[in-house]
């Protein structure tokens, strides 16, 4: 890849003697859209963690936006947004209080300014004033996404964003994703489940089981050689250790 | 200032603030210690006011039935003694006060589950905790500023009493002995909130710390009476002279310190009887000093080794 934007080079994670990322190495183009698959404890979480700086890996290393997550952690931390499984935030504080904060944190010049500007972006202005404390799963996800991409990053990591939202939340979030990627040329890193969004939202795919890379490819590969939704399934479920139970049985 | 201007450090010192102050409990023992504060300014003022009206009319009494007038009894003792009630409150309600304080500037973000998004922000480990405790100082300032103005109130509103430049002195060197006690308190509030799995043991063993130090340890080091810990004229009379309390003051002096506040605090406002010696081996200041910087050490170390990723407590 010519240029890629996250390389990941034999990075690895242990936790109490259990390897939960197990020298993995990955490039990603900017601009992507990146699905990253796996099974519940297969490292996905972890990896995030890594690559955002918030863990530190116990060997191998990865660059983002040109940065060494070991070596100069806060100038991937400037490149970079976040947004946890579970979004939480001040819930005393209003959704705009909840944002000036993140933005001066992360050194946006005119905090409020900003704020209102990328509420707008993502169509939650009602929420502006409203106490965090009192919103839906869907109104935290806005909000966490609001926080990821105040002062403009380069990569935007999301780790299960569609986790325990409705249909309705499901669509909305993911055209936010795809607005964020074609508008402002984010590239977005999404762990996730939903295998049907995979096809509707991403570029490209990896699968991690047990820690492992055990597949990694485009996703217009992907669909050219499986087809449906069904086949992805069929895919997936032959990469982790349920589908190999199967196969066993 | 300009957002640009600060540095992320003086973010999380400001809106740690301001959320501590959102607190209902800080609040209410933050007052109530203002409350206690000016009560006690009251009835130094209130005793000395009534002596000193009875001292003029006794003395016009006895001018005009041409007897000698004494000298005025408020003036033979020295006005800062009037403020000794204010170093109890200090050791009870401030320093509880200081450890709530503590506690809530970490264990807000740790409940809020924040700490993941703010540790992918552009701020080191280092200026959040720098953060943390610079938010610490300022709240521990601004009540030790309460209980300065009530202090400085109450001398001028007393007529017959004038403080000289040296007494002023005195008087500021109480206040800052009274923030760094109650700094040290707060400090270990921040450093167990930061350290502890669940939330409860993080307000417990600051609060086991702070009954030891203020009940149980100066029974042993200074020979205080049952209610000792609420009155600040037993807290300066010697241990008895018995092997125990000999050892046990040598030992356990040099920790035990809301016995050195006091020691100290009865120093500054002049109610020390002379001669009094200090039951510890090491001077009182000296130990508050060490514990001030132990307490820094701890808290320092408990918020950089935070861990980020989740943060949240167990329980």
């Amino acid at each position: 890849m010519s240029d890629p934007i996250i390389s990941m080079t034999k990075l690895t994670q242990v936790f109490d003697g259990v390897t939960a990322v197990d020298a993995l190495s990955i490039e990603i183009g900017r601009g992507e859209v990146f699905g990253f698959l796996g099974h519940n404890g297969a490292g996905k979480t972890t990896t995030i963690q890594m690559l955002t700086t918030l863990a530190r890996p116990v060997s191998g290393t990865a660059r983002v936006a040109g940065h060494d997550i070991r070596t100069n952690p806060l100038s991937v931390r400037r490149s970079i947004g976040y947004v946890p499984e579970n979004v939480r935030l001040y819930d005393t504080l209003t959704a705009t209080e909840n944002l000036v904060f993140f933005a001066r944190l992360s050194g946006v010049n005119t905090p409020h300014t900003r704020v209102a500007e990328v509420l707008d972006l993502l169509d939650c202005t009602y929420l502006a004033h409203k106490r965090v404390g009192g919103f839906s799963k869907g109104m935290r996800q806005r909000v966490g996404l609001a926080q990821a991409i105040l002062h403009r990053p380069a990569v935007l990591f999301l780790d299960e964003p569609t986790s325990g939202l409705d249909p309705m939340g499901i669509k909305l979030l993911r055209d936010l994703i795809g607005r964020l990627n074609g508008e402002f040329g984010i590239t977005i890193f999404m762990n996730t489940h939903l295998l049907s969004e995979i096809a509707k939202t991403c570029t490209s795919i990896a699968v991690l089981s047990h820690g492992k890379l055990v597949y990694h490819d485009r996703i217009d590969a992907v669909t050219a050689r499986y087809g449906d939704d069904a086949a992805l399934e069929e895919l997936y479920l032959s990469l982790t250790p349920i589908g190999r139970l199967a196969e066993i049985a | 200032m300009m957002a640009a201007d600060m540095s992320p450090g003086l973010f999380v010192a400001s809106h740690s603030v301001r959320l501590v102050l959102r607190e209902r409990t800080v609040a209410l023992l933050c007052g109530m210690f203002a409350v206690l504060v000016l009560i006690s300014a009251w009835l130094g003022w209130s005793a000395t006011a009534t002596v000193n009206r009875i001292y003029i009319d006794a003395a016009a009494f006895l001018k005009a039935a041409g007897q000698p007038v004494p000298s005025n009894p408020v003036l033979d003792v020295s006005p800062l003694s009037l403020m000794r009630n204010m170093s109890v409150y200090v050791a009870l309600i401030g320093a509880l006060s200081a450890i709530v304080i503590g506690n809530r500037l970490i264990s807000l973000d740790r409940k809020a589950g924040v700490l993941p998004l703010i540790g992918v922000r552009p701020l080191s480990q280092n200026a959040y905790a720098g953060g943390k405790i610079a938010a610490l100082v300022w709240l521990i300032l601004t009540l030790g500023l309460v209980a300065g103005c009530v202090a400085v109130a109450t001398f001028l509103m007393l007529p017959a009493v004038t403080l000289t430049a040296a007494q002023w002195g005195q008087l500021t060197g109480f206040m800052a002995l009274s923030m760094l006690y109650m700094g040290i308190f707060g400090l270990a509030g921040l450093a167990a909130g930061a350290w502890a799995r669940s939330e409860t043991v993080g307000l417990l063993l600051p609060v086991t710390l702070w009954l030891t130090l203020t009940f149980i340890f100066p029974q042993l080091t200074a020979n205080l009476s049952p209610t000792a810990a609420i009155n600040p004229v037993s807290a300066l009379m010697n241990p008895p002279d018995t092997v125990f309390f000999h050892w046990a003051a040598q030992i356990l002096g040099p920790v035990s310190l809301a016995d050195a506040y006091k020691f100290a605090a009865a120093g500054l406002l002049d109610y020390l009887p002379p001669g009094t010696a200090s039951p510890s081996a090491i001077p009182p200041i000296a130990t508050l000093i060490l514990a001030a910087a132990g307490a820094t050490v701890l808290a320092w170390r408990a918020l950089t080794g935070l861990t980020m990723t989740t943060g949240d407590y167990d329980v």
